[in-house]
């Protein structure tokens, strides 16, 4: 089943175009990372999915309900946490609990407190006495103690430490392992990485991607390393036509490695190779890439 | 109505109905105290300054020109710049918060996130308020009381007109409350939101004292909030004014209508 489902969806903001015919698909149980940098649409997508923002054209669902006219019903099932979060500074952790448990109409105060506990967070310190860590961990509890069927992270990470980022990692891990779907804004790629199985690419509003990690990386292709055995010698041959050269000297090719191995394997056969790696790009460099590409419009 | 979204907003206005409750209380009791007392030497000054007159007209709703009864001086009390100014700070300091407040403190998407409804949000924040506005009038009330408690009892007013009185106060503080709902519903900032308010009481307090001397303005004076808030003409005459009430609460209860449209309707952009 598709948890988010966007068709065509169009957002202007006056005569700017903020998210232009995005068609996503989030399937119920995975970890979407929605990447782009800042300005790209990722906050306006996620605003529009949370019906804080009405769709200027296309289709917005959450659970194959339109993400407008039901924002009520849809988020009852959701954790949401936003990217620049700001709570109710004079609330306690233990009042912001009680306040969401009234507020959802359902008692999340015994699993708000264990996170808390999970998270190493004093529920006793008044929001305007918290650091921005805590506050994002307080902001966590609260998004999390329900145990949302779809949980929406604009850019959670930032603020927290590193050990808790990798119990906040291990956390979503295990709910997406439990059928919980993890939608994942961020720019941090190392994290995306680490965390997500499926990825959406935005560039200026346009959804450029949206697959599985494993198959953007293979569609990117490897990244080949050549050490040569004399210095050299290879300086005047043309590389094989399934590598395209990026770095090229005396010792060391580099480039990236497009169709099967197997053609390189066999023409490097042919040469005295001292050191070869081949491996597939991290999403830094796909992502890159993605981005150095120019789009129709620029 | 949510439980939740009640105690949070029970809970921010408590601070300002305190304050506001305790200043009505004391400034009211001071006033329906000490301006009895004043009512001879008052009463010679006043009738030779024509610009007071036309300002104590304007304030009461009814021309005083032609003497100074002990009704005047009942309804001061209840139309003084600084009491109107506190109740009228009360329903703009409450009626603000939502959306404009949320979205300039940027705790509108926490909230938001939550499943409530836009209009969920509004009817259990207008009935705290309510709640609020009672606090806030009672203390009014009482401070009036205690007041005209010290006079001697030939210039108290009956129970029942101070009433219908506090009930017309009452029915202007909705008007004022609705105004601040819509305004804030098409604003995202609370400052603003509370300035476009405050200019348009201002105006109509305005309006109403140029409505004394000046003709045109006098044919549009029904667009004043004050043209139907007239205590003098309830303690003079004693009579219920049942139009002023009828415009007033309509007027209210259009605006905060009109304020959960737009609210329910328009998007909510924090960045």
């Amino acid at each position: 089943m598709r948890i988010v489902e966007t068709r065509g969806l169009t957002r202007y903001y006056g005569s700017r175009c903020a998210v232009e015919s995005v068609d996503l698909s989030v399937p119920e149980g995975s970890l979407f990372g929605f990447l782009g940098p800042n300005g790209a649409g990722k906050s306006t997508t996620i605003r529009m999915l949370l019906g804080f923002l009405r769709p200027t054209s296309g289709i917005a669902r959450v659970f194959g309900r339109d993400c407008w006219r039901d924002s009520r019903t849809i988020k009852a099932e959701i954790g949401y946490m936003p990217g620049d979060l700001r709570l109710y500074s004079w609330m306690n952790g233990h009042q912001a609990l009680g306040f969401v448990s009234a507020a959802r109409r359902r008692d999340v105060t015994k699993d708000g407190q264990r996170l808390a506990e999970e998270f190493g967070l004093d529920l006793s310190v008044r929001v305007r006495k918290m650091s921005r860590g805590m506050r994002q961990k307080l902001g966590l509890v609260l998004a999390l103690a329900h145990r949302p069927r779809l949980l929406v992270l604009d850019e959670p990470t930032s603020g927290l430490d590193p050990l808790m980022q990798d119990q906040l990692h291990a956390h979503l891990r295990q709910m997406a392992a439990t059928g919980h779907t993890v939608f994942f804004s961020s720019h941090t790629l190392s994290e995306v990485e680490e965390l997500c199985d499926r990825v959406g690419i935005i560039r200026e509003g346009k959804l450029i991607r949206d697959e599985s990690l494993e198959s953007l990386r293979r569609r990117t292709g490897h990244h080949v390393t050549i050490g040569w055995k004399k210095p050299g010698s290879m300086n005047d041959t043309p590389p094989p036509p399934c590598l395209t050269l990026e770095h090229r000297d005396r010792d060391v090719w580099r480039g990236a490695l497009s169709g099967p191995v197997d053609d390189l394997i066999r023409w490097l056969a042919a040469h005295e190779v001292d050191d070869l790696i081949i491996a597939r790009p991290d999403l830094e460099t796909v992502f890159r890439r993605y981005y150095n590409e120019p789009t129709e419009t620029s | 109505m949510n439980r939740g979204l009640m105690f949070k907003a029970a809970h921010e206005l408590l601070a300002a109905t305190l304050f506001c409750g305790a200043m009505l209380f004391v400034m009211e009791s001071l006033l329906a105290y000490v301006l009895p007392l004043f009512e001879d030497q008052f009463s010679e000054g006043f009738m030779q300054i024509r610009f007071l007159q036309r300002f104590v007209a304007a304030m009461l709703g009814s021309d005083v020109a032609e003497g100074l009864g002990p009704e005047m001086f009942l309804a001061l009390p209840w139309a003084h710049p600084v009491i109107l100014a506190l109740v009228w700070a009360h329903a703009v300091i409450c009626c603000t918060r939502i959306p404009a407040g949320e979205i300039d403190r940027g705790t509108a998407d926490v909230l938001l996130g939550l499943p409530v409804g836009r209009w969920e949000i509004l009817v259990s924040d207008t009935a705290v308020w309510l709640l609020a506005a009672v606090i806030v009038l009672t203390m009014t009330y009482l401070g009036n009381l205690l007041g005209a408690s010290l006079v001697d009892d030939s210039t108290q007013a009956s129970t029942s007109t101070t009433l219908i009185v506090l009930l017309n106060l009452f029915a202007m503080y909705l008007v004022v409350g609705g105004l601040s709902w819509l305004v804030s519903s098409l604003s995202d900032r609370r400052g603003r939101a509370m300035t476009v308010v405050f200019v348009v009481l201002v105006a109509s307090f305005l309006l109403n004292y140029l409505a004394q001397m000046w003709k045109p303005a006098d044919r549009v004076s029904f667009m004043s909030l004050l043209a139907y808030y007239r205590p003098l003409i309830v303690f003079r005459d004693g009579s219920f004014p049942t139009h002023d009430l009828t415009v007033l609460f309509t007027a209210a209860a259009l605006l905060w209508l009109a304020a959960g449209l737009v609210f329910a309707r328009r998007d909510i952009r924090t960045t």
